[in-house]
């Protein structure tokens, strides 16, 4: 009966935390991948310096607190700039990050394509000449006429 | 046509070639370097890290300024903050400024360690690292040294504990205030 309660307890204990959050908890997981280190230039999950213990030390505390991965995203911004993210923002010149890609993919498309056409238009083969009854083509038919007549 | 359509090709692929050695030769020379000795120190003005406000370099322009840069997850710097401040408090009597310039750093755990090591001068932050960069530091803690006309005496990579900076700090902030 002891045992029963106290792991009734533990379970309590435990679970306050994420029942007290009123929508899906972010992972830190999922952040590690979203967030530079600021020292190393490479994503969190990718870099255990100082910097990056930090930043990861921070992201647990405030997933713990119930953030959202959009506040948590939005402090760090405040601390480190903009840059601390790894993907650029939807606006201003961070735009060409998004959209150079998208533009080079239709002008290549575009450049391969007209490629394509120009090289099976040179490739088309000549009108074949009408074979005749014989089956042979009017000048040889005229010219082996020529040389039968001769024989007349 | 044909002849024109390859003629604007070539001339858009030589621009592109053309525009991408631009690029390349730009930001060769617009790599950042650590401003060396003699060279004018990077004029920047940054927040307060205990408050509202700015500071700006030029402002302290006729006295010798000792321009340490640190951050709260660096090791090294915990050892030197408190040599740091018996020397600010040993120099400030003499004109000598002292800025410090936290950098990459959460300001929450920034201002704990201002407040743990009880460091009473200046301090200013620099959480995306976009002056820190200009200076060329590529480790924490450094130091540089600069003199009243802004010029750079000394720059130091590395705790000003290690001992062979040790004499040179001191010696530089001599030169620097002379």
């Amino acid at each position: 009966m002891l045992r029963f309660l106290a792991v009734i307890a533990a379970a309590l204990v435990f679970a306050a935390p994420a029942a007290a959050c009123a929508h899906p908890r972010t992972s830190l997981n999922y952040l590690q991948g979203q967030v530079m280190c600021p020292t190393c230039h490479t994503t969190l999950d990718m870099s255990d310096s100082q910097a990056a213990q930090q930043i990861r030390l921070f992201i647990a505390k405030k997933i713990d607190a119930c953030w959202t991965a959009k506040h948590i995203e939005s402090a760090l911004v405040a601390n480190y700039g903009q840059q601390i993210l790894a993907t650029p923002s939807h606006k201003g010149f961070d735009l060409l990050a998004w959209w150079l890609p998208i533009i080079g993919v239709l002008a290549g498309g575009l450049v391969l394509a007209f490629g394509v056409w120009r090289w099976s238009r040179r490739k088309e083969p000549e009108e074949p000449v009408e074979p005749t009854d014989s089956g042979l083509d009017e000048e040889t038919e005229r010219r082996l006429d020529d040389l039968l007549a001769r024989f007349d | 046509m044909t002849r024109r359509l390859k003629l604007t090709g070539q001339v858009v692929a030589f621009a592109l070639v053309a525009g991408l050695l631009a690029l390349l030769l730009w930001s060769v020379v617009h790599q950042k370097h650590a401003p060396g000795v003699g060279s004018m120190a990077p004029e920047f003005t940054l927040h307060k890290l205990d408050g509202p406000g700015t500071v700006s370099l030029a402002s302290y322009r006729g006295k010798p300024v000792v321009l340490n840069f640190w951050a709260s997850w660096c090791e090294p710097c915990k050892y030197e903050a408190a040599v740091l401040q018996r020397d600010w408090a040993s120099y400030r009597g003499r004109g000598v400024v002292f800025l410090g310039v936290d950098y990459h750093d959460l300001n929450s755990d920034a201002r704990r360690f201002v407040s743990a090591h009880a460091l009473t001068f200046p301090m200013l932050e620099d959480g995306s690292g976009n002056v820190t960069d200009r200076y060329g530091i590529s480790q924490v803690p450094e130091t540089y040294v600069l003199n009243r006309r802004g010029r750079v005496v000394a720059h130091l990579r590395g705790p000003i504990t290690d001992p062979g900076f040790a004499d040179q700090f001191q010696n530089a902030i001599a030169k620097a205030a002379a």
